[in-house]
């Protein structure tokens, strides 16, 4: 071995090209991720972070085929002489979706698996899966079916599932992405006991920056297929991306770019904004969707569970509502509700005098994206549901708005998560329903894409129409919306401007209210009153 | 699974309509006795769809050839078996959770059993796949019933499909399967509810066997020339035993 001893993850000149396509996933790759560091693998959608992460337990090119040029060398192991079920002893990967991972049905055995897998010895195994629920506290979960879980509390799971058969090397892709901040922060605080109490490597990819950048200790870039390592911030300064501190340094000139609320604050105090610019008064356009005294109630096994209470709200015209609250708290049912596809227990729901119909007076982008694309181009999808709908209209013009134009001829299938979200959203934009929801716009959206949605969703607010998106992503509620609606357990336990209900909380403030206090939304609006 | 498999073979081995359609019965009450919540209870539906359409089918190819009464019969009634056997399946399908039974089998056959178990899964999980699309569909504006709508539902059906089935496989093996060793964690013995789904169902299998093989109590009724088929009150009493587990507390454990 040369120079790779205390490397956990060693790639050496790796250039990967995955079957039928020409350009390189991976281009001349040289990084070396040494033991016990906590490393955050960042870039733009498609450039490269998932090939990278599934190099390191050998997923690439054992599972996907291709052309592999290179070496890489998981704790002193070539991944290419060793396929992944060989390097489970020494490497785990915890993928994007956790719950499609899943190979049993319960907690405890789910986390079993693995070892019984290596052969553990059942004493030990027990014992093991008893430190798995405590670590990552899920021990009150060990009972449940993975599918009664809550998102972070299966993202845990599948931690503790990965961990249990002992690996040092930690490999998540995108670990907090469908997370709420709370869960999020769980996830995060578990990652780092493991490389701070028990010296374990974590490698993960995000691309919501002000989440991790703080806990992480070095970065590896990746733009159109090449990489460069280094301290988070060298790698953030070379790609030009950050969290919203890190953008308002760039804007006003800081030097160093602050990464952290905690950096930014002391840059601030040398330099306040100016007084803010008058608060935008609120939005009194025709009501959209009346939604009066709600009740939903889930039947489980006889027994009802209720999923909304006596929720009231108005979705006005020239609205953008951002709907927030934890993983469970009954976003996802509010929308249903609101498009008219689930019936509620009581109380109504009325769009234009009458319930809503379905895809007409209301259209829904669902949570997968994917699941609505069945044409085989991009401008197919769109050209679906005009013709679904009988309507007019040029198909491109619906892509122009989510600024996917250049997409047109290709297939839905060759697109990143982040492309098939804007893609499923021009097609339910195109529907021309005056009331346009979106269920967690957030999975693998990178800034670019994110800032196309948010684009999107003003012109469609300008128009006239409203708009509504369930997120966990402060900052693209910060951002994007007009009125937050927050809820918990079931129940609306706030609804105001962002500046009112984001800067009155611990959990759900954007990064510029945490560092120049309530009613600072964005970087842009803080630059604003720098200059 | 013993259960179903017995059951299975009882079904097998006769065609005698008075002792077929008692299965549907048995089926039926065990299915309303022991469901667990979820998608799995309503991919029972589905099953009890498919064993009618499997008559149905079976019974409209009669006129692929001589169209006789006993040939009808003989079509229909070979039909009802098939169907009889679907619902058996689904019953069990609705009723248990497949990953319990991985951990009830014996040791050299838990590989089999979980890809049995992961097999069982995709009908309760591709039903769930296609409401979630249907609707999802439904809010696009596009329409979701009738022949044309077919792509909308089926391509990300099969896609969705597709891609779990590939994360499961890439999940599977990141976690070490296959690598040779294996061990157990928290078997399960067989306890006396599992003896007592297990027995009746053995005991009755058994008796339809042999009673097929001896040519006693009318199993196979001749439809050539067509006759009213016998009914030995001996072989329905075994039959009725299959109906036991639907007796049993219904498992506490969501999971069994």
């Amino acid at each position: 071995m040369t120079t790779t001893d205390n490397a956990a993850l060693s790639v050496r000149q790796l250039t990967f090209t995955y079957p039928e396509t020409e350009r390189p996933a991976l281009i001349d790759v040289s990084v070396d991720i040494p033991e016990g560091a906590f490393a955050l693998v960042l870039g733009a959608t498609g450039a490269g972070k998932s090939t990278f992460l599934r190099t390191a337990n050998g997923l690439v090119p054992h599972f996907t085929g291709g052309t592999f040029a290179g070496r890489v060398l998981v704790a002193g192991r070539d991944t290419l002489a060793n396929p992944p079920r060989r390097l489970a002893d020494a490497v785990a990967f915890v993928p994007q979706d956790a719950a499609s991972s899943f190979v049993l049905d319960g907690v405890e055995d789910e986390i079993a698996y693995g070892m019984e897998n290596l052969g553990v010895d059942p004493a030990h195994m027990r014992r093991r899966v008893e430190e798995m629920l405590d670590l990552l506290d899920i021990a009150d979960l060990r009972n449940r079916s993975l599918r009664q879980l809550s998102g972070g509390e299966r993202q845990r799971v599948a931690i503790a599932a990965a961990l249990a058969a002992g690996p040092r090397i930690l490999v998540l892709d995108e670990p907090t992405s469908q997370l709420d901040p709370q869960g999020a922060e769980h996830v995060m605080a578990a990652l780092q006991r493991l490389v701070h109490d028990h010296g374990m490597t974590v490698i993960l990819a995000e691309h919501r920056l002000e989440r991790v950048i703080g806990w992480v200790d070095m970065a590896v870039g990746f733009a159109d297929g090449r990489a460069t390592a280094g301290t988070p911030r060298e790698v953030i300064h070379d790609l030009a991306v950050g969290p919203p501190v890190s953008r308002l340094g760039r804007m006003v000139g800081w030097n160093p770019v602050p990464l952290t609320v905690r950096d930014a604050r002391t840059l601030a105090r040398l330099r306040p904004p100016h007084a803010m610019s008058a608060v935008t008064s609120a939005i009194t356009g025709a009501p959209l969707v009346e939604v009066h005294g709600v009740d939903v109630q889930h039947e489980e096994l006889g027994v009802p569970r209720p999923a909304l209470r006596d929720v009231t709200f108005t979705l006005r015209a020239g609205e953008i509502v951002a709907l927030m609250g934890r993983n469970g708290a009954g976003k996802t049912t509010l929308l249903r509700t609101m498009s008219g596809v689930l019936e509620p227990t009581r109380g109504s729901v009325v769009a234009g005098g009458h319930p809503p119909v379905p895809g007409l007076d209301v259209a829904l982008c669902p949570q997968e994206p994917e699941s609505i694309l069945f044409n085989d181009s991009v401008v197919g999808e769109i050209r679906a549901t005009l013709r679904a709908r009988n309507l007019g209209g040029t198909d491109t013009a619906w892509l122009e708005r989510l600024g996917i134009a250049d997409l047109a001829s290709r297939h839905p299938r060759e697109l990143s998560a982040g492309q098939r979200l804007l893609v499923a959203t021009a097609a339910i934009a195109a529907t021309q329903a005056p009331v346009i929801l979106l269920d967690e716009p957030t999975r693998g959206l990178d800034p670019e894409s994110k800032a196309h949605l948010i684009g999107y969703l003003r012109t469609h607010a300008v128009e006239g129409g409203g708009a509504m998106f369930a997120t966990h992503d402060v900052e693209l509620a910060a951002a994007a919306a007009t009125r937050i609606l927050m809820l918990a357990g079931g129940e609306i336990i706030a609804d105001g401007t962002p500046a009112d209900v984001l800067g009155d909380s611990h959990v759900f403030a954007p990064q510029m209210t945490r560092v120049f206090g309530p009613g600072w939304l964005t970087p842009e609006q803080v630059a604003g009153a720098m200059a | 699974m013993a259960w179903a498999t017995l059951g299975g073979i009882v079904a097998f081995t006769t065609m005698n309509p008075f002792y077929l359609l008692p299965l549907w019965a048995i089926s039926w009450f065990v299915f309303t006795q022991q469901r667990v919540p979820g998608p799995a209870s309503r991919s029972f539906r589905m099953f009890l769809v498919a064993g009618l359409m499997a008559v149905l089918i079976r019974t409209a190819l009669v006129f692929l050839g001589p169209f006789t009464a006993s040939n009808v019969a003989y079509f229909a009634l070979e039909g009802l078996r098939l169907g009889t056997i679907l619902v058996i399946f689904g019953t069990f399908n609705a009723v248990t959770d497949p990953f319990g039974v991985v951990r009830l089998a014996p040791r050299r056959f838990q590989e089999p059993a979980l890809a049995a178990a992961l097999a069982l899964s995709i009908a309760p999980r591709t039903v769930a796949s296609v409401r979630r699309i249907r609707e999802a569909q439904q809010l696009r504006g596009i329409p979701t019933r009738g022949a044309r709508a077919l792509p909308a539902l089926a391509v990300p059906v099969l896609e969705a499909g597709m891609e779990e089935a590939h994360v499961l496989a890439e999940s599977m093996d990141s976690r070490g399967h296959g690598s040779g060793r294996r061990s157990r964690y928290r078997p399960q013995s067989w306890d006396p509810s599992a003896w007592a789904m297990a027995l009746p169902a053995l005991v009755a299998a058994a008796v339809f066997w042999i009673a097929s093989t001896r040519g006693f109590g009318d199993l196979q009724p001749g439809t050539n020339p067509l006759h009213w088929p016998a009914v030995n009150p001996l072989v329905l009493a075994v039959e009725a035993l299959l109906v036991v587990p639907g007796f049993l507390p219904r498992q506490g454990n969501a999971r069994r």
